[in-house]
């Protein structure tokens, strides 16, 4: 009789239910009878051989679901307090570039031979979009400026923009940078990491590519460019605002060329320490809007699979309940 | 005007404004009294990981650091 039974039900009896002997019940009751017995005896077998459909596999899948919200919901409160302690100080360092803009102005659209892009990026992932977009900049300032006799050279800082780039522009990189997070952002570190730079490669024009900060949710890339004393000098023969430095009083017993040399390098380190900087505040804002649309996605995920896990264990409920009240229907009714 | 070949000793030695204006500023660090003087010099320190790259390939990365092996 048990075999009937076993064969009836077909595949949810599984073989652990026939491994397990079940003497106690063959005693003289019907099979209806006996099929209760079965299935209130295994009715707490959880994932193997159930009779009732099993609610595991979405019970485990709402508890790793729930972890990683909790894990979003904490990296988004990190990025937060991280940013706003960057955040003053990337303000307040925008004041040491912008007398090298009033001195010497702004020349994005230089056309020089030797262009070196300073692509920053971060080294962490999690953050968005930022370094994409980053790159992408880079790329479009390679071919705006590439030609015959035009170079151009990329220095990356930042694990990620390395990855991108390494794909398609390797033999145009001349120097990575990495691991420049580890201790806190300091003038010191940049002006090394900017004398490195100077020293290892010939440019006639820095173009700097970074995420300046508006706001939390905005981040612009801009492009910053710093010009080599060379051609500063050509440029103030040529007119224009670099053409007023002639009317500028020198002191001291230095020349006008190893001024412009000083203030150069100068103004490279100041730009790198801003723009190193406002990298790092849109990208704790990128991390932050990041981690908080993907806890918002898991929260909703949590509620469908709320809803499925609902609906799986009323079935199985209803299931139940017809089938012992049919058992219980067809014993009145064979009395 | 003065002549072009008095340029600064800093810059005959080798050295870039950058490196001229680190090494007046860490001195102006070093005369500070004791509590300031160990935060100001643990504020500035220095790490990262530089590696030039020659036709496609990176060398060997250069450590520069403070606090190299950590």
């Amino acid at each position: 009789m048990a075999m009937a039974v076993f064969r009836r039900e077909g595949r949810r009896l599984l073989p652990s239910i026939a491994a397990r002997p079940i003497a106690p019940i063959r005693s003289p009751l019907s099979s209806d009878q006996r099929r209760i017995n079965l299935h209130l005896f295994c009715r707490e077998e959880g994932p193997l051989g159930v009779r009732s459909i099993s609610t595991q596999v979405v019970r485990n899948r709402m508890k790793s679901v729930k972890n990683i919200q909790k894990i979003t919901k904490a990296m988004k409160m990190v990025a937060a307090s991280k940013l706003r302690a960057v955040q003053g100080r990337a303000e307040n360092s925008r004041g040491l570039w912008q007398p090298f803009t009033a001195l010497l102005g702004d020349n994005p659209s230089i056309d020089v031979k030797k262009s070196v892009v300073v692509t920053l990026s971060s080294d962490k992932g999690l953050c968005g979009g930022i370094n994409s977009t980053v790159v992408k900049v880079s790329r479009a300032l390679y071919k705006l400026n590439a030609g015959p006799e035009k170079d151009v050279k990329f220095v990356i800082v930042g694990e990620k923009a390395k990855a991108i780039m390494f794909r398609d522009s390797k033999n145009d990189i001349s120097l990575t940078v990495t691991e420049l997070n580890k201790n806190p952002l300091n003038y010191a570190q940049v002006s090394v990491l900017a004398d490195d730079i100077l020293k290892n490669v010939e440019f006639d024009a820095l173009r700097i590519v970074y995420n300046k900060f508006h706001s939390v949710v905005a981040f612009l890339p801009t492009v910053a460019t710093v010009l080599s004393p060379e051609i500063i000098e050509k440029e103030s023969e040529v007119g224009g605002k670099l053409g007023e430095l002639d009317s500028y009083e020198i002191e001291g017993g230095e020349t006008k060329g190893e001024i412009l040399q000083n203030l150069a390098e100068f103004q490279f380190s100041c730009v790198m320490f801003n723009a190193v900087l406002e990298n790092a505040c849109s990208e704790m804002g990128a991390r932050m809007s990041a981690m908080d649309s993907s806890s918002r996605n898991a929260g909703e995920m949590l509620d469908r699979l709320t809803l499925t896990y609902n609906r799986t264990r009323q079935a199985s409920i209803t299931t139940e309940l017809i089938e012992i009240i049919s058992g219980a229907s067809a014993l009145e009714a064979a009395k | 005007m003065a002549s072009t070949a008095a340029v600064p000793f800093w810059r005959a030695a080798g050295m870039t404004y950058i490196t001229y204006s680190n090494i007046c500023a860490n001195l102006v660090r070093n005369c500070l009294k004791e509590p300031l003087k160990a935060e100001a010099l643990n504020r500035e320190k220095v790490h990262f990981s530089l590696s030039k790259w020659a036709g496609g390939k990176p060398e060997k990365p250069i450590l520069r650091s403070d606090t190299p092996g950590v």
